[in-house]
C-alpha cells in the first residue's frame, strides 16, 4: 500500500517492517525460553524466566511501535529512501555482501584483495594498475600484521593452500 | 563454514593418502584450541606446553593458540570436532571434554574427539574462611548437616558442583551450591565470608591462604599431596589431611588436564602428538609448572587414557543422573 | 604515608632506559591492537605472554601493562575517527567523539580523548598508591547482591538519556538483553535460545554487534550521503592540539566526577565498559545545556574516556590485592604472574613489594609515555581521513571483517556483522536508539547472573537486596536515578500546563 516506485520506500512501510521483525524476534525469544523453563522456582528464577519476559516486552514494544507508525507516519509523504539513494547504498552494500560470501569460500586474504581492488576500480574509477596493487597490498599488510606479527590466523582458503600457506 | 570444513577434510584426506608409510609429522601450523578464556587454568596449561615445545623444538611446525572458551568450553570442542580427520587441530581441556555432552545439549559427542593424552591432574581441596571455627572437615560436615551452608564454585553442573553433590551424598549434608564464573570469584567470595566454603583447586586459593583469609580443611585424594614446600607460613600442601581421614568419605576426586584431536584421525597422528606431549611432560619446565600450580604429575595416553576417561566419565555420570542433570 | 616511600622505591626499580624502551614498545603494540577491532587488549597481552617467560617479572609486567594502556588509547581512536569502537570500553566515546570529528575537528576530539584518558588513568594510579589497603578490604564486602546493585545503578544512570520514543528505546534495550542471554547460562549450565544452531552456542559476541551496528551501519549511512566522508577534511594544525590542551581545564568538574565513577566501577569491579557508559550518562544528565550531546559535545568525550581509563587502571588493584581480575586483560596478566612464579593475592604486597610498587610506578610512567606517543600520532590519524572514501571505506570494511572473524575464528560472524550493520543503519534512520541495546548487551548477562546468584543465596527472597547498608544504599541511589527523570518530567509538564505554554515539544529536555 505504501510501495511507491517513483519515490522509493515510504518510512511508514519500513517502520512497519522493522516493528514486525523485532516482534517476530521477541516471539522467538519467548518460544525458546518456554523450552527451558520460564518459571520462578523456590531457588529464584529459572533459566528462561528473564528471557521470557524480555521476549514479551519486545513483542509489546513492537506492537506499540506498529500502532505509532499508523498514527505518526501513515499517509505522510515521508520517504525512507528514494530510488537514487537506494542505488547508492546498494552499490556499497552489495559488494560488501559479496565480499563476505567470497571470503567464506576463498578466505579473507583473497576476499580482501578482490574487494578492495574491485571497489577502487568500479567505484573509485581508478586505473587497474593502481587498484590491483592496492588490493594486494592491503591483503599483504593484513598478512604481515595478523599472521606474522600477532600470530592470529585469518580465514584461509584453497588459494593459500596452493602456495603452501595454511 | 561448511565449505572450509570440507576443504580441511580434503586436505586431510590428501595427506593420509600421500604419506601412509612415513611417520606423521605436521607440515603446517598446528592450532591449539584452548577451551577456556585467556588467563584460566586451561589457558596456562596450553600456553606452557606451547612454550616448552618451542624451547625444545619438539615440533617443526609453528603452534598457534586460540581461545574458544564460551559455553563452558563447548565452543572449542564443537570447533575441534568439526574438523573431522584434521591432524592439525588440538583441543586442550579438562574432563569437561566428555562431561559437557552428558549434561548439556551441546552439538558434539564425546566420540567426535580422539583422546591424545592427559598431562596433569588438578586436585580439589575443601576450603573455609580463615576465621571460621571449623578445625576439621568433620566439624564442617556436622554443621552442614543442619543445612543452610553454601559452597560456591566455578560454573554450573561442572566439577565443583558435582563434588558438592558427592559430599552431600556421602555425608548426608545439605549444602547448597552457588555457581560463579570462575574459581577466582569463588575464592574472593569465600574470603569475604559471603559463602561458607569452596572446593577450589590449590592454585586458585593459594593467595588467600597465604594471607590467612581462607584455610584448607582437607584434600580429595587418597594420599596427602606430595609437595614439601611450606607455601603458607609454616604450612604446606603436604600438611593438608586427606578428606577420607578427616571425615568425608570421598576417596579420590581430581580433574585431569587433557588434550584431544578431532575424531577420525590416523593412529600415527595420535601417536605423534602423544609422543611430543610425553617429551613435554619430562622437561624440568613442566615439573616447575606443576609445582607452581600445585598439580599432580600424570601422564596417560593410548588405552590407559581411554579406560581412565571411561571410569571417570561413568563415575561422574552417575552423580549427574542422581541429580537429574542429564541432558538427554 | 608509608606508601609514598614504597612508591619512590618502586621508581628506583624501574627507572632505566631498558624499561622506558619496553614501555614504548608495549604502548605502541597496544595502540595497534586497540585500533584493530578484532584484536582486544586481552588477545594482545596473551600473545606477548610467552615472550615474557624469559624476562624478569618487573620487565614483563611493564611490557604487558603498557600494552594494556596502549590498547585502551588505541580503542578510542577508531571510535572517534570511524565510529568503530576498537575496544568495548570505547563505545561511549563514539556518541560525541565521532560527531565532533565529522564536524571537522578530528584533532580536537582525539586530543580531548587522549588527555582526559591520561588524566583518568593517573587518577586511578594515585588512588591505588594511596588507598590500596583500604580499597582491597572494601572490595571484599562485595557479593552478588552488591554486584547486581552496581549494575542496576549503571543502568539507571544511563537509561533515561534522550529517547525520542520510549517504546523504541524499550525494544532496543530488550533486544540487547535477549542477545546477551543467547548461549550458555552460567547459573543452570544449560544452553539457552540457541535453537540447536551450532554457531549460536558461543553466544552473540558484543564486539560483533558493536562492529556491525556502529561500524558497518555508519559506513552505510555515509555511503548514502554519496560515498564520501562529509566534512572531515580539516587539516591538522599543531595549534589545534595546543588549543585543545588549554581548553581541558574547563571540564574539571566532568573529569573529577568521571574519575570517581571510573575508580568506583573499576574496583567494584563492574569494569571499564560499564564505567564509561555510566559516566557519559551522568555527564549528560548533569549538564545544564544538553542540546550538544550526541552532536559533538566535548564533555561527551571527556566523560567516558576519563572513566574508562580510571576504571582500567583501578581494575588492576583487585588483581594485585585480592587475586581477582577486574577485567579480562587483568585475568591474562594474572595468569602471567603465576607463570613468573608470583602468587597474585593479598600477600603479594608484603612478599614482593619491589614487584608491586615497580608495577605501580610503571603505571605512572607508562601512562605519561602513552599520552605523548598517542598525541604524536594524531596528525597521522587525522590525515587518514583525507583519503577518498572509495579507498578508505573498503579498507575499513576489510578491517571490520577480519576483526569479526578473529573474535571467534568463525565465518558465521562475518555474516552476523553484516546483519547487525543493516540493523544499525535502519535503526538509526528510524530513530531507534542504539546505546541502550549496547549497554544491555554488556551488562545484561552479568546483571542476571548476579541476580540469580543472590536468589540462590537468599533462597528466593528479594529482601537480600535490602539486607545491609551497602546494598541498600546502592539500590536506593539506583532507584532515585531511575525515577528522577520521570519526576522532573512530571513536574515540568504540570508547570507548563499551568503556564499554558509549551516551548519545548519533547518532554525530555526538562532538568
Amino acid at each position: 500500500m505504501s510501495e511507491n516506485s517513483a519515490n522509493g520506500v515510504s518510512r511508514f512501510a519500513v517502520e512497519l517492517g522493522v516493528a514486525a521483525l523485532t516482534g517476530g524476534f521477541g516471539a522467538a525469544v519467548c518460544y525458546g525460553s518456554l523450552d527451558i523453563g520460564a518459571g520462578w522456582t523456590e531457588m529464584g528464577p529459572d533459566a528462561g524466566y528473564f528471557p521470557f519476559y524480555i521476549g514479551l516486552l519486545i513483542v509489546f514494544g513492537s506492537l506499540v511501535n506498529i500502532v505509532q507508525a499508523f498514527l505518526k507516519h501513515r499517509g505522510t509523504e515521508e520517504i525512507f529512501m528514494d530510488a537514487g539513494r537506494a542505488k547508492v547504498v546498494a552499490s556499497f552494500l552489495l559488494p560488501l555482501t559479496a565480499f563476505g560470501a567470497v571470503s567464506a569460500w576463498l578466505g579473507l586474504y583473497v576476499g580482501t584483495a578482490l574487494y578492495i581492488a574491485a571497489t577502487m576500480l568500479f567505484q573509485g574509477r581508478y586505473k587497474w594498475w593502481i587498484a590491483l596493487p592496492a588490493g594486494l597490498g592491503v591483503s599483504l599488510v593484513f598478512f604481515v600484521v595478523f599472521e606474522i606479527g600477532f600470530q592470529v590466523p585469518l580465514l584461509k582458503g584453497p588459494v593459500e593452500a596452493w602456495f603452501g600457506i595454511y | 563454514m561448511k565449505k572450509s570444513v570440507s576443504i580441511a577434510c580434503m586436505i586431510a584426506a590428501a595427506l593420509g593418502v600421500a604419506a601412509p608409510a612415513a611417520a606423521f609429522e605436521p607440515n603446517r601450523p598446528v592450532e591449539f584450541v584452548v577451551t577456556a578464556g585467556p588467563g584460566g587454568g586451561t589457558d596456562i596449561f596450553a600456553r606452557t606446553i606451547q612454550a616448552i615445545i618451542a624451547k625444545y623444538e619438539l615440533m617443526k611446525s609453528p603452534v598457534v593458540v586460540t581461545n574458544k572458551g564460551s559455553a563452558g568450553g563447548a565452543e572449542g570442542f564443537v570447533y575441534t570436532a568439526g574438523y573431522k580427520g584434521d591432524a592439525h587441530k588440538l583441543a586442550f581441556g579438562t574432563n569437561n571434554a566428555y562431561l559437557l555432552p552428558v549434561r548439556a545439549k551441546v552439538p558434539y559427542k564425546a566420540e567426535d574427539l580422539t583422546p591424545v593424552a592427559a598431562l596433569a591432574s588438578d586436585e580439589f581441596v575443601l576450603w573455609v574462611n580463615g576465621k571460621a571455627d571449623y578445625a576439621t572437615a568433620a566439624d564442617f560436615v556436622a554443621k552442614a548437616k543442619e543445612g543452610g551452608l553454601k559452597i560456591g564454585g566455578s560454573q554450573s553442573k561442572d566439577v565443583d558442583q558435582i563434588l558438592t553433590s558427592m559430599i552431600n551424598d556421602a555425608t548426608g549434608a545439605k549444602i547448597s551450591y552457588i555457581p560463579f564464573k570462575s574459581g577466582g570469584e569463588a575464592a574472593v567470595q569465600l574470603a569475604g565470608e559471603h559463602i561458607d566454603a569452596n572446593v577450589n583447586n590449590p592454585s586458585e586459593n593459594l593467595g588467600q591462604w597465604q594471607a590467612d583469609m581462607v584455610k584448607p580443611l582437607c584434600v580429595f585424594k587418597s594420599v596427602k599431596l606430595s609437595s614439601e614446600a611450606k607455601v603458607a607460613g609454616d604450612k604446606g600442601w603436604g600438611d593438608i589431611p586427606t578428606c577420607k581421614e578427616a571425615g568425608i568419605p570421598i576417596d579420590n576426586y581430581s580433574m585431569p588436564r587433557t588434550v584431544w584431536l578431532p575424531g577420525g584421525v590416523e593412529p600415527d597422528v595420535v601417536q605423534f602428538y602423544a609422543d611430543v606431549l610425553r617429551k613435554v611432560s619430562e622437561t624440568p619446565e613442566w615439573a616447575k609448572y606443576l609445582a607452581d600450580t600445585s598439580q599432580s604429575p600424570v601422564y596417560l595416553s593410548g588405552e590407559e587414557l581411554k579406560s581412565a576417561v571411561e571410569v571417570d566419565g561413568a563415575a561422574v555420570s552417575e552423580v549427574l543422573k542422581r541429580e537429574g542433570w542429564l541432558a538427554n | 604515608m608509608e606508601n609514598i616511600g614504597l612508591l619512590i622505591d618502586g621508581f628506583g626499580h624501574i627507572l632505566s632506559w631498558n624499561h622506558i624502551l619496553l614501555m614504548m614498545v608495549g604502548v605502541t603494540l597496544g595502540i595497534l591492537v586497540g585500533v584493530l577491532p578484532g584484536l582486544g587488549a586481552p588477545n594482545g597481552v596473551s600473545l606477548l605472554l610467552p615472550l615474557t617467560f624469559s624476562m624478569d617479572p618487573i620487565s614483563a609486567i611493564i611490557l604487558l601493562s603498557c600494552m594494556y594502556w596502549g590498547a585502551l588509547f588505541g580503542g578510542s581512536t577508531t571510535s572517534i575517527l570511524f565510529n568503530i569502537p576498537g575496544e568495548p570500553s570505547s563505545v561511549a566515546t563514539t556518541f560525541d567523539g565521532y560527531p565532533m570529528a565529522k564536524g571537522g575537528q578530528p584533532s580536537r576530539a582525539l586530543t580531548l580523548a587522549f588527555v582526559s584518558a591520561g588524566l583518568g588513568a593517573l587518577a586511578g594510579v594515585v588512588m591505588i598508591t594511596l588507598l590500596s589497603g583500604w580499597v582491597a578490604k572494601f572490595a571484599l564486602k562485595f557479593s552478588s547482591p552488591e554486584y547486581f546493585a552496581v549494575y542496576f545503578l549503571a543502568f539507571a544512570s544511563f537509561i533515561s538519556m534522550g529517547a525520542q520514543s520510549p517504546f523504541k528505546t524499550l525494544v532496543s534495550m530488550m533486544l540487547g538483553f535477549a542477545l546477551a542471554s543467547i548461549g550458555m547460562d552460567t547459573i543452570s549450565g544449560n544452553l539457552r535460545l540457541t535453537f540447536d544452531i551450532p554457531e549460536l552456542i558461543k553466544g552473540v559476541s558484543f564486539l560483533i554487534a558493536v562492529m556491525g551496528l556502529f561500524g558497518i551501519g555508519e559506513l552505510l549511512l555515509t555511503s548514502e550521503e554519496g560515498l564520501r566522508f562529509e566534512g572531515i577534511k580539516a587539516r591538522v594544525k599543531l595549534a589545534e592540539i595546543g588549543r585543545t590542551l588549554i581548553e581541558i581545564p574547563r571540564y574539571w568538574l566532568t573529569i573529577a566526577r568521571s574519575t570517581i565513577i571510573g575508580i568506583w566501577m573499576g574496583i567494584t569491579p563492574a569494569g571499564p565498559t560499564a564505567a564509561s557508559f555510566m559516566s557519559y550518562g551522568v555527564a549528560r544528565r548533569s549538564a545544564r545545556d544538553k542540546s550538544l550531546f550526541g552532536k559533538g559535545d566535548p564533555r561527551g568525550i571527556v566523560a567516558p574516556e576519563t572513566a574508562d581509563h580510571s576504571a582500567g587502571t583501578s581494575a588492576l588493584l583487585p588483581m594485585l590485592a585480592l587475586g581477582v581480575p577486574g577485567s579480562a586483560t587483568a585475568a591474562v596478566m594474572m595468569g602471567g604472574l603465576m607463570i613468573w612464579g608470583l602468587t597474585p593475592g593479598p600477600m603479594l604486597f608484603t612478599d614482593r613489594p619491589d614487584f608491586v610498587w615497580g608495577l605501580i610506578a610503571s603505571m605512572y610512567l607508562g601512562n605519561v609515555v602513552a599520552v605523548f606517543l598517542v598525541i604524536a600520532t594524531v596528525p597521522l590519524y587525522a590525515s587518514i581521513l583525507r583519503v577518498p572514501f572509495s579507498i578508505i571505506g573498503p579498507i575499513i570494511v576489510a578491517v571490520i571483517f577480519s576483526g569479526a572473524y578473529q573474535v571467534a575464528n568463525s565465518v558465521s560472524d562475518i555474516f552476523l556483522v553484516i546483519g547487525f550493520g543493516l540493523l544499525g543503519y535502519v535503526f538509526k534512520k528510524l530513530d531507534y536508539p542504539l546505546a541502550p541495546l549496547v549497554l544491555a548487551m554488556v551488562l545484561g548477562d552479568k546483571a542476571e547472573d548476579a541476580f540469580r546468584q543472590s536468589m540462590l543465596m537468599s533462597g528466593g527472597s528479594l529482601n537480600i537486596f535490602w539486607s545491609n547498608g551497602l546494598v541498600s544504599g546502592l539500590m536506593a541511589l539506583g532507584l532515585v536515578l531511575l525515577l528522577s527523570p520521570l519526576a522532573f518530567w512530571l513536574i515540568g509538564t504540570l508547570r507548563r500546563r499551568r503556564h499554558d505554554v509549551a516551548p519545548h515539544g519533547d518532554g525530555n529536555a526538562a532538568a
